[in-house]
């Protein structure tokens, strides 16, 4: 009897340990192609989906939430502890009215930044809008790393071709997502 | 010519008739079943294929070919699906679905937890705490290991959140709905009723799933592997009906049900391993014991003997009790629990002989016999047939004498009773008769002696008066040695039931029988042991951190 406990109590925490990184779920890299299959399902218009590029030291990624309509994750530098920068994946912008246009990010597509405070901290919203689809970066950082800390979150944040997606898709599963 | 002796004080050998008892005992030979073999109850090994095939369909899931091919089976049941749609069905199953969204699930959860709290049910909360934990964390974990997309062959038309594999919703729904049904509601006519109801539901939920195109049929089927059979397989062990029913009336819960297989167990294990013929068995007494299920056993002759079952719930209670005693009072005297059913039902047995060998008036032993090895036995003793519990009716001055003659015995052989109280003293004839030595110790602390002439004392003033009790003590024992007893004496050294008693008959027997005694300082009776100062301050810790886990464990488990 007490090795039947023994044994189910070690199958029960090979699950509680997995529970630890349910916590920390982290954001699919541009190679995890299934894993990217399902953020395009959450915006099925979307012409590009977005991924993890690289992490620079000191950064990585938590709070991943992919539902239908959208898809959001943080990405958190231990130079800016307690202020994550959360990326939302939608069908659209909304209103980009008063942003500030900067060179794009995806071919075909536009970025803009709005920022709400300079000083003391550098806050506001970078968003990237292609067709069918856009990609905010809400952040808010101490003023004087901000400009290492805005290149390193651009270099984090990569996007693969819906129509490259689907042709991986199909060769991995057989599937199309559409 | 040489005559052979048997040495001083030994018992001949029983004669051996055809047709006597001895005659008709015998050996179980080595691979027959026991009365009553413990068999894992109906389908628990459909439950284990249920998991072990789980298992498998994740390593498959893991491995890339065995994926896609699943896969592409996944979606042809999909499509042959997507082919039944229609509007209204469409509308009913989107109903159906909303059930597995977190807050329906969240509030029957609730529930449950609520309704085994207050019963006191607290086995079955654990197990169902632990069992919805182990199935949220399990679900959620492998659906990240897994990140396999939501199926792509039909389109979705109900809302979806996170990876597919396997179906969270799905497998907290299961576990939520089959845990309350198998940890509270009670066996019988109800719970098949219930656990109908459940599957159904449960089956409805992953249909509508299905149908609606948020899963593949392999998410569910691993859902409902770590979601339904995952779980029954954990109650099973942790907390099986046989050993913790279920019950809502009133009345102790450590008393075993005796079922046809388990009554007919017992009358052939006294058949066979006493040579008693028995024709019925009936419980008796439940409410004065605690410890074991009492038993009245009829003889094919019409007399009767007694006997005690004691099984694994009676071993734990018995563990639990003696640990909250050593907490709250000091571990007052060789409280450790015993290790193994085996172990309570021979001392028992031992306590019987050697009390009767020492000339007390204790029921003749008979003998222990195994209804399944290691987990259910039986000690067979005589029944006094006709006698009353002492204080049934005003005790007569020989029972007076009869009773005090008893703790003297007790002390000339060395022992300790330690739970003499009204219920444990029968009375027939004038004569009286000590059961229950159960928590008899030998060698005791001399303070325990003491107490157990003050515990006598108390349960005959009871059905007396306090004087004539304290004039015929003082007749055989020294005014001292009752001071002593009263000095001893405070609530915890005084049983349950006593206490009781005395507290309904209104008459301050202890201060009275102070008053009577020689007046001597109280007796320190605490132990301060370093495992009970363990214990304690382990237990402040675990409070302390019950408030700040019982949140974390609401969030994983996702009752939050």
């Amino acid at each position: 009897m007490r090795w039947v406990r023994l044994v189910l109590g070690v199958l029960a925490g090979i699950p509680l340990l997995a529970g630890c990184s349910a916590v920390a779920a982290t954001a699919p890299r541009c190679g995890d192609t299934e894993r990217l299959g399902l953020v395009a399902q959450t915006v099925p218009s979307a012409g590009y989906v977005p991924c993890v590029a690289g992490l620079a030291a000191g950064w990585r990624s938590s709070g991943f939430t992919a539902q239908n309509g959208s898809t959001r994750f943080d990405l958190v530098s231990d130079r800016a502890p307690g202020y994550p920068v959360t990326v939302a994946l939608r069908p659209s912008c909304g209103s980009t009215a008063g942003a500030t246009p900067i060179p794009p990010r995806t071919p075909g597509g536009r970025t803009y930044l709005t920022l709400a405070s300079i000083d003391p901290r550098y806050a506001g919203t970078m968003y990237d809008q292609f067709p069918g689809g856009c990609v905010s970066y809400r952040f808010d950082f101490a003023r004087g790393p901000h400009i290492a800390l805005m290149a390193q979150l651009a270099a984090a944040v990569g996007f693969v071709p819906r129509a490259q997606l689907r042709l991986r898709l199909r060769a991995l599963l057989g599937v199309d997502p559409g | 010519m040489e005559v052979s002796r048997l040495p001083t004080g030994a018992r001949p050998a029983p004669v051996v008739t055809a047709g006597s008892e001895v005659a008709r005992r015998r050996r179980r030979p080595s691979g027959e079943p026991p009365p009553l073999p413990r068999e894992a109850p109906g389908g628990t090994r459909w439950y284990a294929a249920a998991v072990a095939l789980t298992l498998a369909l994740e390593i498959a899931m893991a491995i890339p070919a065995p994926r896609r091919w699943l896969t592409a089976v996944d979606d042809v049941v999909l499509r042959a699906l997507a082919t039944v749609r229609t509007g209204w069905l469409t509308s009913v199953l989107r109903a159906v679905g909303h059930l597995a969204y977190a807050d329906p699930t969240r509030v029957l959860a609730w529930a449950t937890i609520a309704v085994l709290l207050l019963t006191r049910h607290f086995r079955q909360l654990l197990s169902y705490l632990a069992m919805l934990l182990l199935v949220a964390v399990s679900a959620a974990g492998l659906a990240l290991l897994l990140g396999r997309m939501r199926p792509t062959a039909v389109s979705m038309l109900a809302p979806w959140r996170g990876y597919a594999h396997p179906s969270v919703p799905v497998a907290v729904f299961a576990a939520v709905v089959g845990g309350a049904v198998y940890t509270a509601v009670p066996t019988g006519h109800r719970h098949r009723l219930a656990a109908g109801v459940a599957t159904t539901a449960i089956a409805a939920v992953a249909l509508a799933r299905l149908y609606l195109g948020i899963d593949h049929p392999t998410d569910v089927l691993a859902a409902l592997g770590i979601g339904g059979a995952l779980p029954i397989l954990g109650y099973r062990l942790l907390c099986p009906h046989e050993a913790f029913p279920v019950r809502y009336r009133r009345g102790r819960t450590a008393h075993l049900e005796l079922s046809a297989a388990r009554t007919a167990a017992i009358l052939e294990a006294l058949d066979r391993q006493l040579g008693i013929r028995a024709t019925a068995v009936a419980a008796c007494g439940l409410d004065a014991s605690a410890g074991s299920t009492p038993l009245r056993i009829r003889r094919a002759d019409g007399s009767a003997v007694f006997g005690k079952l004691y099984a694994l719930n009676h071993l734990r209670s018995d563990r639990s009790y003696k640990f909250a005693r050593m907490m709250l009072y000091g571990r007052l005297e060789d409280e450790k629990p015993f290790a193994t059913v085996r172990r309570l039902v021979e001392y028992e047995d031992h306590m019987l002989r050697l009390l009767r060998d020492a000339g007390l008036p204790v029921p003749a032993p008979l003998g222990i016999v195994e209804i399944t090895p290691e987990r259910e036995y039986v000690v067979v003793m005589d029944f006094v047939a006709g006698a009353k519990d002492l204080g049934a009716r005003p005790a007569t001055v020989p029972e007076i004498d009869a009773a005090l003659a008893i703790v003297q015995r007790l002390w000339h052989a060395g022992v300790a009773h330690r739970d003499i109280k009204p219920s444990n003293l029968l009375v027939r004839d004038d004569r009286v008769w000590l059961i229950d030595v159960a928590f008899a110790a030998l060698r005791p602390t001399p303070w325990r002696q003491a107490v157990d002439l003050a515990n006598m004392m108390l349960s005959l003033a009871l059905a007396s008066d306090a004087a004539l009790v304290y004039q015929r003590a003082v007749r055989i024992f020294a005014p001292d040695d009752v001071g002593e007893a009263f000095a001893a004496s405070r609530s915890v050294t005084i049983p349950t039931q006593l206490r009781a008693r005395l507290r309904a008959d209104g008459r301050d027997l202890l201060v009275r029988f102070r008053e009577l005694a020689p007046a001597r300082p109280p007796v320190p009776i605490q132990v301060w042991s370093v495992r009970r100062m363990a214990g304690s301050l382990a237990l402040l810790v675990a409070v302390a951190l019950a408030g700040s886990a019982l949140y974390g464990y609401a969030r994983v488990a996702g009752l939050l």
